[in-house]
């Protein structure tokens, strides 16, 4: 059972990291369109558009990397909630706004935003999973 | 409470590592990326300059706003036509080759005609798209370049 767990727990973790390291991968290639992706939501003033382009998939890139060691794999899936948390609000706004644009979590080819929602929704709860596993984990190494 | 600060302390102590490391190749990416984002918006309103769509690449879709005998003497290549003229009868063809993903940008004639901003006002209110640009320069300054 403890094995099972644990082997799903490795999965999701798998998951996680290789959505997280796509995503940075594709948009590090070129934050010029990434910029154009974040303008089309409207929320944010321009050099702040720029910085976030720049900086956002190095975060997503590190954090992904940060999950195959041990000590810094909380603090990773924790910024990758936070991540995952501010992208949805993000779409959830642009969608109530009715803008029809692509959510620019993939580079291009990202699709509708109902979609990208779906899918937000869903690695914010296999983080959440990981997140309370590793809480456990740790819990019982210190005891 | 020492062992509380300590506890928040180790949590918080590597995600701010983390948000370090990512800052390092950022600061790279910004000073040497050849696509890296202007810190200034491109140019004022939708308007963009050629430079800009050509780093779009595969990405832009190219709208013709010119009437059609200027679209059949030369054209953008890939450009789809979408004129006022003859709004209702090309706007299929348009909407069959946009891709929600894609960066429309339009253009007419050169820096005095508006019949590109229009075309783009209208996509953006009746089609609601949002990801629509005007080519500073149109038509003549793509031929320009090709010079």
């Amino acid at each position: 059972m403890a094995g099972a767990k644990k082997i799903i727990r490795l999965l999701l973790l798998a998951v996680i990291g290789g959505v997280f390291a796509f995503a940075g991968g594709v948009k590090v290639l070129d934050p010029a369109s990434f910029a154009t992706d974040i303008d089309h939501y409207h929320l944010l003033p321009w050099p702040l558009i720029a910085g976030v382009a720049l900086y956002l998939p190095w975060l997503e890139c590190v954090c992904a990397g940060a999950l195959l060691l041990k000590k810094f794999r909380a603090a990773a899936l924790g910024l990758m909630l936070g991540m995952s948390l501010v992208f949805c609000a993000a779409m959830v706004s642009a969608a109530a706004r009715g803008l029809n644009i692509s959510c620019g979590c993939f580079g291009t080819g990202t699709g509708h935003l109902g979609l990208a929602i779906a899918r937000d929704v869903l690695i914010m709860a296999a983080i959440a999973v990981c997140l309370v596993a590793e809480k456990k984990r740790t819990d019982s190494n210190q005891m | 409470m020492f062992e509380i600060r300590g506890r928040i302390k180790n949590r918080i102590r590597p995600a701010v590592l983390i948000l370090l490391v990512a800052l390092i190749p950022s600061l790279g990416a910004a000073l040497w990326h050849p696509k890296r984002p202007s810190w200034s918006r491109p140019v004022a309103g939708n308007e963009i300059d050629l430079s800009t769509a050509v780093q779009w690449g595969a990405r832009v879709l190219w709208v013709d706003a010119r009437p059609r005998v200027e679209f059949d003497r030369g054209h953008i290549p890939g450009a789809v036509l979408l004129n006022e003229d003859e709004w209702d009868r090309l706007l299929d063809g348009f909407l069959d080759a946009w891709k929600r993903d894609a960066f429309v940008v339009v253009y007419c004639s050169s820096v005095s005609c508006d019949a590109s901003h229009e075309v783009a006002a209208r996509l953006k209110s009746e089609a609601r798209i949002e990801n629509i640009y005007v080519l500073k320069g149109g038509w003549e300054t793509w031929q320009a370049q090709k010079k």
